[in-house]
């Protein structure tokens, strides 16, 4: 589980259905993605932080979104690339 | 007496200042809340028909047509005038089908969309439920993180039907708890949990 911040909270978890090797962590200090099952993580957008919860769209598992403790949606359509919030 | 040039700058004037009170009005309307006007928010699911977010919070369950943009509160029991909800697992081919836990009356399931909700705890010692994940291959099969109250990890092989106690589960405070189509090579698929001490993965061929 490399690249993860150690020993902090895992609060949403996520995964790409059409391929589960694809899944993504919600954290306080923001959203990390892997695409081998967990081994290796990279921090995804900067501007992302206190995050409670992610959701994949089944159909277009491109489509992401992210919810903050406090209830603002984001959401990409890329994978987690970029991001724009919805309210 | 005004002249004809100034009644047309007061004219003038007054529609501005009208027109600008108009516009702070309609801005006022459509303007977002802070935040989504949710309390603590603990989990998100988007329905196997990629049209409904579901949105769980210390204030309720709510869903949305629109991606986030616009949420209605969505009614999970008339007894309970207050639910936590802590996870989402929508039925990853039915997009009827929904499941939700909750922090003080453990699981419900929808089979219509979210419309009308029951209980479907026999078997659970506890109703404090964490974590809850849905097979992808096998949707009746179905993973719960129970807490305080004989705590630990309860399975159903008939979509909510009974539940049985299968693991005392991961360290740490459940967040997330879900399952994963990978191959374990021992004839289950794994179980991911999000704790306090971070993401955990286990077979789940307990």
């Amino acid at each position: 589980m490399g690249g993860l911040p150690a020993n902090r909270t895992a609060n949403g978890f996520a995964v790409d259905p059409e391929n589960p090797k694809v899944m993504y962590v919600a954290m306080r200090d923001g959203l990390f993605k892997s695409t081998d099952a967990g081994e290796a993580w990279k921090p995804l957008g900067k501007e992302l932080k206190n995050l409670a919860a992610v959701a994949v769209n089944p159909k277009r598992p491109g489509e992401v979104y992210v919810s903050t403790i406090d209830g603002i949606i984001l959401k990409s359509s890329d994978g987690g690339r970029t991001w724009n919030r919805q309210q | 007496m005004p002249t004809l040039h100034h009644t047309l700058v007061t004219l003038l004037i007054t529609l501005a200042l009208l027109s600008g009170v108009h516009s702070r009005l309609l801005a006022g309307q459509a303007a977002p809340k802070a935040g989504g006007g949710f309390e603590h928010v603990h989990a998100l699911g988007m329905d196997a028909g990629g049209q409904t977010l579901y949105l769980g919070a210390h204030t309720g369950l709510f869903r949305s047509e629109d991606g986030g943009r616009s949420w209605q509160k969505a009614s999970l029991a008339s007894k309970h005038s207050h639910l936590d909800v802590m996870a989402i697992a929508p039925h990853p081919r039915d997009p009827r089908t929904i499941y939700v836990s909750t922090h003080e009356a453990g699981v419900f399931k929808s089979a219509d969309g979210g419309r009308t909700w029951r209980e479907v705890n026999t078997g659970l010692g506890g109703l404090d439920v964490h974590g809850l994940a849905i097979d992808p291959s096998a949707p009746d099969k179905l993973h719960v993180a129970v807490r305080e109250k004989a705590e630990g990890v309860y399975r159903t092989a008939d979509g909510g039907g009974k539940w049985v106690r299968v693991d005392d589960g991961p360290g740490g405070e459940v967040k997330v708890l879900t399952s994963v189509n990978i191959p374990t090579g021992m004839g289950g698929i794994f179980l991911y949990a999000g704790t306090a001490e971070g993401l955990q993965r286990n077979p789940d061929c307990f």
